[in-house]
């Protein structure tokens, strides 16, 4: 099923690319674009036991774009998918959806900014999805055979499809401005009544932090939160993300995402808009990012022992083919006139 | 402390990727379990269907919808809005349809009239017992209620691959798939994997063809162990097993590896490991006879599964491998293997029964010419 991989994903981007431009969140106009595309077809044709190993494969394809990183609009277009694919899988019984339990928060955070935002049918679908038990809660969200690869082929993630970067905002947020505050409250605190004791109180060597740190670091997040919504407005004509929630994003949302743009920008370390004109710092030494061995480096291979042999040696004739070809236990027991030399050839269909 | 929030506190409890789609890190798999059950109602992984309408009441209360906003999002959300053809006209879903867009389903088109424009189609053995086993048990349901996999209960995908003396594909296909519960310990497990070489007959037996051997190898040589995360795990169940790890541990002791320790087997449930998913791990028997192992899945039990117990552990997947036939007739699997024949034609030569019997013996039963006979269990013998 590996040689479909690339033409099912490519499928399932085209549908949600038409979903993003409609701008709309409702299931309604999902299910126009995915009558359009004719999408049902996609199970047709497939033979016997390739049923379920197709399922398996387009579900996983598309329970990528369920999850983070991508915007809420993409989301929603991925739940959409899933369950339509779920529908009309022909694999009967069904093969169900894998949620990894790693990403079992993302999925509720993603249901309570559906429901504060009053999106009923992405709800709905959810829960339905929840009632029809059409999920599998597993450790991983595919299977894992130690496959690994020499060449890890790093598919360029779509970056219209990526959500808005808002790591300054969920690294300094609310509560980590109050607790600044407080300490920094307690630390004035103490420095007064330790120096009121002495009379160094004006001392510049005891005045060693910033005075107003805690505004100060507000205030800069604050204008790049604005700069981002400047910028964001020139390129689009209307926010598609959810508001109220990008500000106040708890921090393991903001842990996972930076982890998995890590991975998807290959070692690069993500890098937000407003630094893109720097040279983007390839970083080695990060964990997250180190997925295969010797990434980006070509081997020099040497040739196979067979490649040299048949270079170097030369034999002629009859024993050359002889040699090559493999023996034949059967031939000691068949008569010399119901031999066939002529090997049987079948055309082999190459999946493009 | 609030800042401690910023950096994602490491719940070793929550697999996480150790190298991205090749494995994770070790993680426990009882606590797993647990952590997956408090998260979810036990609806949620029930084996009971629950009522749609109570469903559809709920939703509506939840959200505070009136119940025409609840009968449209009904039909918005139905299955009928995906339908891509029109109701009554029932499409041949075996055929690609005719001029695709997607572009799985053009490639998929050109499979098919590659295959249609083929005279014989070559009939593909793996294809055709793909998912036979499969077929076989899933959805099976028990009899008895005891006899039920509880819901909850973690069920763990393990792929058993080729001892390392097979030539092809020893290292990608696995031999076989067995699908475990949680509950199962690891001597339950051992059980389950069939290699041949538990089947090997040791002694030359040309002079006496036909005394039963008294033994086989899975008989005689009880001992093995599996070796998860630096535990050794001891088949320990009978007076005749050895405990065949001490050696390795001595061994790694006296060259500066980490110390590794030792425990039985028949009393690790598979819910007490720690392990890592996609990673390989090593099951030894019969002393070298080794095999790789690899937990593919951990999940929870699900309606559609095989809930009846009795049936685990349990055999998804089966690599099929082709017999070698006698020398003389090509029809028959090879029973016994002769080195040093003259009537051989190869050295060494197998020989199905029959043609065994009719050439190296007379009618008496009498030994004919020199020669060394050894049974033989063929590869295939599981097929």
């Amino acid at each position: 099923m590996d040689f479909c991989g690339k033409q099912v994903k490519a499928d399932c981007e085209q549908l949600l690319k038409r979903f993003q431009r409609t701008q709309s969140v409702r299931f309604e106009i999902f299910a126009r674009i995915w009558r359009e595309m004719k999408f049902s077809q996609i199970f047709y044709g497939t033979v016997n036991h390739e049923k379920r190993k197709f399922s398996r494969l387009i579900l996983d394809v598309a329970s990528v774009f369920f999850l983070p990183p991508f915007s809420f609009q993409i989301r929603v277009g991925g739940l959409y998918l899933l369950y339509s694919l779920y529908q009309c899988q022909n694999a009967s019984p069904s093969e169900q959806i894998r949620l990894a339990l790693k990403d079992w928060a993302d999925v509720k955070m993603f249901e309570k900014d559906a429901i504060v935002a009053q999106h009923f049918d992405v709800v709905y679908i959810l829960q339905q999805l929840m009632f029809c038990k059409a999920f599998h809660f597993t450790a991983t969200p595919s299977l894992l055979t130690y496959n690994k690869k020499r060449k890890v082929e790093r598919s360029p993630m779509h970056e219209d499809f990526m959500e808005r970067v808002s790591r300054p905002q969920e690294l300094v947020n609310i509560e980590l401005l109050e607790e600044m505050d407080n300490i920094h409250q307690h630390y004035e605190n103490l420095k007064a009544s330790t120096l009121s004791l002495t009379s160094a109180q004006q001392d510049p060597s005891v005045s060693l932090i910033r005075k107003n740190l805690v505004p100060q670091l507000r205030n800069t997040v604050v204008d790049f939160y604005n700069w981002q919504k400047r910028k964001d407005s020139v390129d689009e004509e209307e926010d598609s993300s959810e508001g109220p929630s990008s500000q106040q994003e708890c921090s393991k949302r903001a842990g996972l995402l930076a982890s998995i743009k890590s991975k998807a920008y290959g070692q690069a370390a993500e890098v937000s808009k407003s630094r893109r004109h720097r040279q983007v710092e390839v970083d080695f030494t990060s964990n997250e990012a180190r997925s295969a061995p010797t990434l980006g480096r070509s081997r020099i291979t040497k040739p196979s022992l067979k490649a040299r042999t048949s270079e170097n040696l030369h034999i002629s004739g009859d024993l050359w083919t002889e040699a090559m070809t493999t023996t034949k236990i059967s031939r000691l027991a068949q008569l010399e006139s119901a031999r066939d030399d002529k090997p049987k050839q079948y055309k082999k269909f190459k999946w493009s | 402390m609030a800042a401690s929030e910023q950096t994602t506190d490491a719940n070793t409890n929550v697999p996480e990727y150790e190298y991205p789609d090749v494995n994770t890190k070790p993680f426990h798999i009882g606590s797993f379990k647990k952590e997956w059950l408090s998260r979810l109602k036990p609806s949620d992984y029930s084996y009971e269907e629950a009522d749609e309408d109570a469903f559809h009441a709920n939703f509506a209360r939840e959200m505070g919808v009136s119940a025409e906003t609840m009968a449209e999002l009904k039909a918005v959300c139905s299955v009928d809005s995906l339908r891509c053809h029109p109701e009554d006209q029932q499409p041949d879903t075996e055929v690609v349809p005719s001029d695709p867009t997607l572009r799985t389903l053009v490639q998929r088109k050109e499979r098919q009239d590659h295959r249609a424009s083929l005279k014989k189609i070559k009939k593909n053995r793996h294809d055709l017992y793909a998912d036979e086993l499969e077929r076989l048990t899933i959805g099976r349901k028990p009899e008895t209620v005891t006899d039920m996999v509880p819901e909850g209960e973690i069920i763990l995908t393990i792929n058993v691959y080729y001892p390392a003396v097979f030539d092809k594909f020893n290292y990608i296909r696995p031999h076989m798939t067995l699908l475990m519960t949680g509950s199962h310990s690891l001597a339950e497990l051992r059980d389950a994997v069939c290699c041949v070489s538990d089947l090997q007959v040791c002694g030359e037996f040309s002079n006496t063809p036909d005394v039963a051997p008294e033994f086989i190898s899975k008989d005689h040589y009880k001992s093995a162990f599996f070796f998860f995360e630096g535990v050794f795990y001891n088949d320990m169940r009978f007076p005749e097993c050895q405990d065949i790890s001490s050696t390795t541990i001595e061994w790694a002791k006296s060259h500066n590896f980490p110390s590794y320790s030792q425990a039985k087997m028949e009393d690790t449930l598979l819910e007490d490991l720690k392990v890592k998913v996609g990673f390989p791990y090593l099951y030894c028997h019969q002393g070298d006879c080794e095999h790789l192992v690899i937990i593919t899945d951990v999940r929870l039990a699900h309606k559609n599964d095989c809930l009846d117990k009795n049936l685990y552990p349990l055999l998804t997947h089966k690599h099929r491998v082709l017999t070698q036939k006698c020398a003389v007739c090509h029809v028959f699997i090879g029973r016994w293997y002769t080195t040093n024949d003259q009537f051989a034609p190869s050295d060494p030569c197998l020989f199905c029964d029959k043609c065994f019997r009719m050439l190296h013996y007379d009618a008496q039963g009498n030994k004919l010419g020199e020669f060394l006979a050894y049974p033989y269990v063929d590869r295939g013998a599981f097929n």
